[in-house]
């Protein structure tokens, strides 16, 4: 188990993953962006021994990039895995980032993965693998920002367990950001505080908030030597809005924390 | 040549006296929008208004300069109530523009903390500036410029007698060191008002609940928005409407300017003549305006249908009318069976075509409607599909001859479906301010008839279900919901003449109407359902209905909308949605058409972006 990915704990998450893995139930993530979804795979996926294969779903994805494909090679076809495949024969977890994204006839092969049978049929080659025990899929989704023509389909939904993420508390936000960035504990309560402040416009004058990782992302520039008031307005201000009046009033926020 | 002098002495006078600075002031309009958004950032009740604060009298020791030009005597404070934020119509109390400025965002900031509303008033705004700073620290020095820059433009507390003096000295004592003063000394005359505070006794805004005379709608009149422009808020009470009985005429008119602003109780339905201009100056000189719901501006327009809605004159009731709740958010509890809504269909519909205006403009929304309807397509480079992809097929064999290594793109041709999972209702407001005029020719009605149309021939071309209904109320009681097209009929002259016959209505209680058309969208199959409200201002009605009631209502009727899968999006005329829409449907959920006479070309195309 080495170079476990940091991750900062929530709740019962880990035990609740395990539980899952541990009983074959594939496993719906669900939160908004940059709240730590695709580190607690990572994490979770050193920490049982297990291969990774990640896919970013997006709308062009097609069954055949997730099973695989016939490639010609020197004038043969050769049949060639695809992530979802290998993860199965490895027995290890496939990770679907933003599986909406996915066009939904494709989200349909992973339903006889996804259920008890636990199989997954190549109809090219007739081959039908059977997952072993150590195989786990896992799927995530950002209930905020799904397009209103994508939704998941509730026959693929109700074949996962679902868990619900959410941006942590501020003491534990400000302890990753420590822990990633290494700034000092009162940058970190500040930069939450901030970021505390502009998540209470969701839904109203903003679309998106400032995830853990955009303060990550502020916190590293600072650490770096940047000016707190300028790194908040590259990493935050500017990639939350394009409103010229909602940035004044965010900007607002950063001077009323950092000072002026 | 008596009136010519005068106004020249006071106009001097007032120069003089004035310490304000006006090259340096910033006004709330500059800054509204961001300083709502700062208001909420902060922690602030999303469901507050801004508005400006009016002037009140503070009754504070002036210079000789100001009384002498009689200016000074009144000032504008901030101060938060159940609705709304006021903060000063303009400040310009400081020479540098950067601190006016800076005074504004003090005052938001200090607003948003909650504080100990029985503490006394000093105790109270040195506790919500000790919280703001605490909270934010990057405000301190802000603060200390702040007060710094006010002091010296407060009164000398060394030429002030004893008690005024110690008043002085403990309040600034209170904006130097926050938190270390307990108490405000006695003293007879009121202290100068404190510019980075709250106001010490903010007006009481009575917003009881006070029915206006019997189904008597409080007109809205153009002439009103004229007036209006400045933002500038009255201080009101408001009493109840005298009996009409026995009313007198009583012809009197004091000297003193006081007697604009008693309230005698009696019953002059139309006051003075319809003078507008020296009532608004009157209004700018008065304290507080005492506003009886009798339901009628002092305009000439009057229009007198204030009658209960005619039943079965030219409309019928479909049904027996449907019970539905309401959201109290004084109280949090929905309030069952509150509402009562009626589905009408007009009766004198005259089946028609489309007007022959619109034909250009349809014909051009039809075709580009059509693209969007659902078509079968081939897609090349598939991995699979019936068809072999020859161009593909040579690309590669080229590749492979020439030695290139071959890409792993698609041979395959395959066709597919695509589909729009797609239902549609559109909900227009038929409220009685749709009967203004939007521009030279049209009134709103007439623009959201031509939506209508427009709307339905854009649909109508891609096939996509859609339903279209018509709402206005009076009181809970009343509401009624008019039937333009249902999901299971078809688009046609039939449908037509029902738009054609469409027209403004009473009021706008809008949850109702919103539930109910909620209701009708989530029994559709469609996978994707858009529930689409068309309106040209904020939700009201006769009772208690308005205001943040009202808003609160529509809001929970908008969530119940989301819970059940629905998409709620609003298309509004209103130039002042601003301040209230996000609270309703966020961000990205409204569209504010800022010319109303190009809302029938505009609805289609927001429809195409929402969807495509």
């Amino acid at each position: 188990m080495q170079n476990l990915p940091f991750y900062q704990v929530q709740g019962s998450e880990i035990e609740l993953f395990e539980r899952a893995w541990r009983n074959r139930l594939p496993l719906l993530i669900k939160g908004p962006t940059g709240c730590g979804k695709t580190r607690f795979v990572a994490h979770m996926a050193t920490k049982l021994d297990l291969p990774l294969h990640t896919v970013a779903c997006h709308d062009d994805l097609t069954a055949a990039d997730l099973v695989g494909r016939h490639l010609i090679v020197d004038g043969q076809t050769v049949w060639t895995d695809g992530p979802l495949t290998r993860a199965v024969r490895e027995g290890g977890i496939c990770y679907l980032d933003e599986v909406v994204e996915a066009r939904k006839d494709t989200t349909v092969v992973l339903h006889p993965l996804a259920d008890d049978r636990r199989i997954l049929p190549i109809d090219r080659t007739g081959e039908l693998l059977v997952a072993p025990p150590s195989f786990m899929l896992v799927v995530s989704y950002n209930p905020g920002y799904q397009n209103f023509l994508k939704g998941m389909k509730p026959s693929t939904r109700q074949r996962f367990i679902s868990l619900a993420f959410d941006f942590p508390p501020a003491a534990q936000e400000e302890a990753i950001l420590v822990g990633e960035s290494g700034i000092d504990a009162m940058t970190a309560k500040r930069l939450v505080s901030i970021a505390n402040a502009f998540r209470t416009l969701r839904d109203h004058d903003l679309e998106e908030v400032a995830s853990t990782r955009l303060l990550v992302y502020a916190a590293s520039l600072i650490k770096d030597g940047c000016d707190p008031t300028l790194a908040c307005r590259a990493a935050l201000v500017e990639t939350l809005t394009d409103d010229p009046e909602t940035a004044v009033a965010l900007r607002e926020v950063i001077d009323a924390t950092f000072g002026r | 040549m008596e009136e010519y002098v005068g106004e020249l002495w006071h106009k001097l006078v007032t120069r003089v006296a004035d310490k304000q600075h006006s090259e340096a002031a910033v006004s709330l309009d500059e800054i509204s929008k961001t300083a709502a958004i700062f208001f909420r950032a902060l922690g602030g009740d999303p469901g507050l208004n801004l508005s400006a604060a009016p002037a009140t009298r503070h009754g504070a020791r002036r210079r000789w300069k100001e009384r002498l030009a009689t200016s000074g005597e009144r000032v504008e404070l901030s101060w938060r109530d159940g609705e709304t934020l006021r903060l000063p119509e303009r400040i310009s109390i400081f020479s540098e523009r950067s601190l006016n400025r800076d005074l504004y965002f003090w005052l938001v900031a200090l607003s948003a903390v909650e504080t100990n509303n029985n503490l006394p008033w000093i105790q109270q705004n040195q506790q919500a500036t000790l919280a703001t700073l605490a909270r934010f620290p990057g405000l301190v020095p802000r603060y200390h410029r702040l007060v710094a820059a006010l002091l010296p433009l407060r009164v000398n507390p060394e030429n002030l007698p004893t008690a005024e003096a110690a008043q002085e000295f403990a309040i600034r004592q209170a904006l130097m060191q926050p938190g270390s003063v307990k108490t405000l000394p006695p003293s007879k005359t009121p202290f100068y008002p404190v510019a980075l505070w709250t106001h010490p006794n903010p007006p009481a805004s009575a917003i009881n609940h006070i029915s206006a005379g019997d189904g008597a709608p409080e007109r809205d009149s153009s002439e009103d928005a004229n007036i209006a422009k400045s933002r500038r808020k009255h201080a009101a009470e408001r009493t109840d409407m005298p009996d009409g009985k026995d009313g007198f005429l009583m012809m009197f008119r004091a000297e003193s300017l006081f007697s604009w602003t008693e309230y005698i109780n009696v019953n002059r339905p139309q006051d003075e003549e319809d003078d507008i201009e020296s009532a608004a100056l009157a209004a700018e000189d008065m304290d507080s305006m005492t506003v009886a719901r009798d339901g009628e501006t002092s305009v000439a327009k009057l229009r007198f249908d204030l009658d209960l809605p005619p039943a079965g004159e030219d409309e019928t009731p479909l049904g027996e009318g449907i019970s539905l709740p309401e959201w109290d958010y004084k109280k949090q509890v929905m309030q069952v069976d509150y509402c009562r809504l009626q589905e009408m269909v007009s009766a004198q519909t005259v089946p028609c075509e489309l007007p022959a205006q619109l034909r250009r403009t349809a014909r051009r929304l039809r075709s580009q409607f059509q693209a969007l309807a659902p078509t079968r397509i081939w897609l090349k480079g598939q991995q699979d599909g019936e068809e072999i992809d020859l161009d593909a097929w040579v690309r590669q064999e080229a590749d492979l001859l020439s030695g290139v290594h071959a890409d792993s793109r698609g041979l395959y041709r395959a066709q597919v479906n695509q589909q729009r999972d797609l239902a549609c209702l559109l909900l227009a407001d038929l409220s009685l301010s749709t009967d203004t005029y939007a521009s030279d020719h049209a009134r709103v009605i007439d623009v959201i008839r031509d939506s209508l149309f427009l709307f339905s021939e854009a649909l109508t071309a891609t096939g996509d279900q859609f339903a279209m209904y018509g709402f206005s109320s009076l009181k809970r009681g009343n509401i009624r919901f008019n039937l333009l097209k249902s999901f299971e009929e078809k688009y046609d002259n039939q449908t037509r003449g029902r738009i054609k016959a469409i027209k403004p209505g009473y009021y706008t209680r809008m949850g109702a109407a919103i539930r109910y058309a909620s209701t009708l969208l989530a029994v559709q199959p469609q996978c994707q359902r858009l529930l689409l409200l068309l309106t040209d201002g904020k939700p009201n009605d006769l009772d208690r209905y308005e205001g943040r009631y009202g808003i609160e209502d529509t809001r929970m009727a908008l969530h119940e909308a989301r819970q059940q899968g629905l998409r709620p999006f609003c298309v509004t005329i209103d130039n002042e949605a601003n301040e209230y829409l996000p609270h309703l449907f966020g961000a990205s959920g409204f569209a504010v058409i800022r010319k109303p006479e190009d809302l029938p070309k505009e609805l289609p195309l927001l429809y195409a972006q929402m969807t495509h």
